[in-house]
């Protein structure tokens, strides 16, 4: 089953200059998919139009088994949750309590039900111990990490990550990724929509769609897309951190090919020295 | 003691922090009523001015919160105090008795009468702004906000929007800090360009505060796009029903604190209504003070 079906989607912002120019694809339940491009590529609009804040000129999103309209964009938006690209301006509330409850208030749920839920999507993100910390006295992987949990909170079966981490420090990037991969293990049924131009995020994902100038030039599982480097180069992306250091060590007669992530790359490395 | 940075909140567990945002809201407005009952022998007032400082203290010790640090933040308006003393000085009240304090010409002069009401408006003043830092120090602002849309609710029968209304202001004191920090960065921006804030004649300063004012518009308008769009994405209509994660409630820290504030206030009341006229030093000491 598709959690996301698209079919010929096109959105103009003005007359004749399409963002998104006639794309389809589909992506099944519990896959993590990652749609990489440069600026302006329509990646950003294509996460607001799967969430119903724009209005597509022409085609059909399907969520599940339900057809994006005006009709069912409650019932859709209670299936996806998106986390935006500046920590800032989606911190709805004044703490950090208040602003994961803000989503459960919103669907209307027991006041007495809400703390142990907040709390438990508090600990999830390690942020338990800042619950009473106003957004000023946050760093901006922490601010993300709420409004991870402030999305989690609401049980979505689709999250979507709209640039999550182009506004992060290195620290705060790698904290994202780490999250991401945790709430995978976790909850293998969740489909991640991930929207990035970071190639090292992209890596994580099982399936690739690459945009330029609003069309999707190419898709692939993660293995077809990193097994042509030299294509991806041309595309505009650089070689990821892993492939590089495997690619060096291959150079200096150190084969670890069989290494499909970068900890068992270090376990290996350790076991060898 | 906590300092306070001036109109924050200060997250400590004091007895007035724990009380319930809508008493804090009720106390204060009866203490400035309370403030603002007249005495008409200018001693009595200055005595009952002493004894709502030292209440005032009180209140500050119990809420952890410094009193330097309050009258640092209050006296940075020194320029409001100044234009206030001058006005009541040199503009005495006509219907008082004018005893001469000093005489300038033939046009200006100082009159005892306009020394007391420029130190009363002033006492006034400061006592009138402690007890508001007082509740914003001690109340978080979601809770002010909650506090003020409980009482607001009658409104409801008009169809007046009050959650939208306690929305907006939540949103906006949330995004105090968020606008200081980013007019920091634009000023800093600007700075780099060679745009001076601080030198430079009338002219050459508005010019610089527009290099400040647009970019920050600007921003303000991408940031409330983008808020409206994580609120909508998270599932906000102000028109459909929704919980509350926070709930108010009073405790019995809030009556006896009611018990003593209505009595305090009444008692205040009561001597300002009806004994407006009362000279207190002469009715305890026996000795008459005057000018």
């Amino acid at each position: 089953m598709n959690a996301i079906s698209v079919k010929n989607l096109t959105y103009e912002y003005e007359e004749n200059i399409k963002a998104i120019d006639n794309i389809s694809f589909d992506i099944p339940v519990g896959s993590f998919v990652s749609i990489i491009g440069k600026n302006g590529s329509g990646k950003s609009t294509l996460a607001k139009l799967l969430d119903g804040l724009l209005i597509a000129k022409s085609g059909e999103i399907k969520i599940f088994d339900l057809i994006l309209n005006n009709k069912n964009i409650k019932a859709i938006r209670n299936k996806i949750g998106i986390v935006f690209q500046n920590p800032d301006n989606q911190f709805i509330s004044t703490t950090v309590e208040d602003d994961i409850a803000f989503g459960l208030e919103n669907r209307n749920i027991d006041s007495n039900k809400m703390q142990e839920i907040v709390i438990d999507f508090a600990k999830k993100v390690n942020m338990d111990k800042y619950l009473n910390k106003e957004p000023s006295n946050l760093s901006g992987g922490q601010k993300q990490r709420v409004a991870i949990a402030g999305v989690l909170a609401l049980n979505c079966d689709i999250i979507i990550l709209d640039e999550a981490t182009s506004m992060l420090d290195p620290k705060g990037k790698e904290e994202i990724r780490q999250l991401i991969v945790k709430m995978k293990q976790e909850n293998p049924s969740l489909t991640i929509l991930s929207i990035t131009h970071d190639i090292e995020e992209a890596y994580l994902s099982d399936y690739i769609i690459i945009l330029e100038n609003g069309k999707i030039i190419k898709q692939g599982k993660h293995k077809d897309i990193f097994s042509n480097l030299d294509e991806l180069k041309k595309l505009g992306f650089e070689t990821p951190f892993f492939i590089t250091v495997k690619q060096e060590l291959l150079k200096h007669g150190y084969d670890f090919s069989d290494c499909e992530n970068i900890n068992d790359l270090v376990e290996k490395l350790c076991q060898l020295m | 003691m906590n300092s306070i940075s001036f109109g924050r909140y200060v997250n400590y567990d004091s007895f007035v922090h724990k009380l319930d945002a809508r008493s804090k809201i009720l106390f204060l407005i009866c203490l400035m009523i309370m403030i603002f009952m007249p005495f008409s022998v200018w001693s009595t007032s200055l005595i009952f001015s002493l004894i709502y400082f030292v209440l005032l203290i009180v209140l500050m010790i119990m809420s952890h919160c410094s009193f330097l640090s309050f009258l640092k933040g209050i006296l940075s308006m020194w320029f409001l105090f100044l234009f206030l003393i001058i006005i009541f000085i040199f503009v005495p009240n006509p219907n008082m008795s004018s005893v001469l304090l000093y005489q300038f010409s033939d046009n200006y002069a100082i009159y005892w009468d306009g020394v007391y009401q420029a130190g009363y408006i002033f006492l006034r003043l400061i006592l009138m702004m402690s007890l508001t830092l007082i509740l914003t120090a001690t109340t978080k602002p979601l809770d002010l906000t909650y506090a003020l849309e409980w009482y607001m609710t009658p409104l409801k029968i008009i169809n007046f929007p009050v959650h939208t209304i306690a929305m907006m202001i939540s949103i906006a004191l949330r995004f105090i800090p968020t606008f200081l920090d980013e007019a920091q960065r634009i000023m800093k921006a600007q700075a780099s360009r060679g745009v001076d804030f601080s030198r430079g004649g009338l002219f050459k300063k508005m010019k610089a505060v527009i290099s400040l004012i647009i970019p920050l518009f600007i921003s303000a308008f991408e940031k409330s796009q983008q808020l409206s769009d994580a609120m909508e994405a998270r599932g906000y209509d102000p028109n459909s029903k929704r919980s509350k994660y926070r709930k108010l409630k009073f405790h019995l820290k809030d009556l006896f604190s009611a018990i003593f504030v209505f009595t305090l206030v009444g008692f205040i009341m009561y001597l300002s209504i009806a004994h407006g006229n009362i000279d207190v030093i002469d009715f305890v000491f026996g000795v008459k003070v005057g000018f």
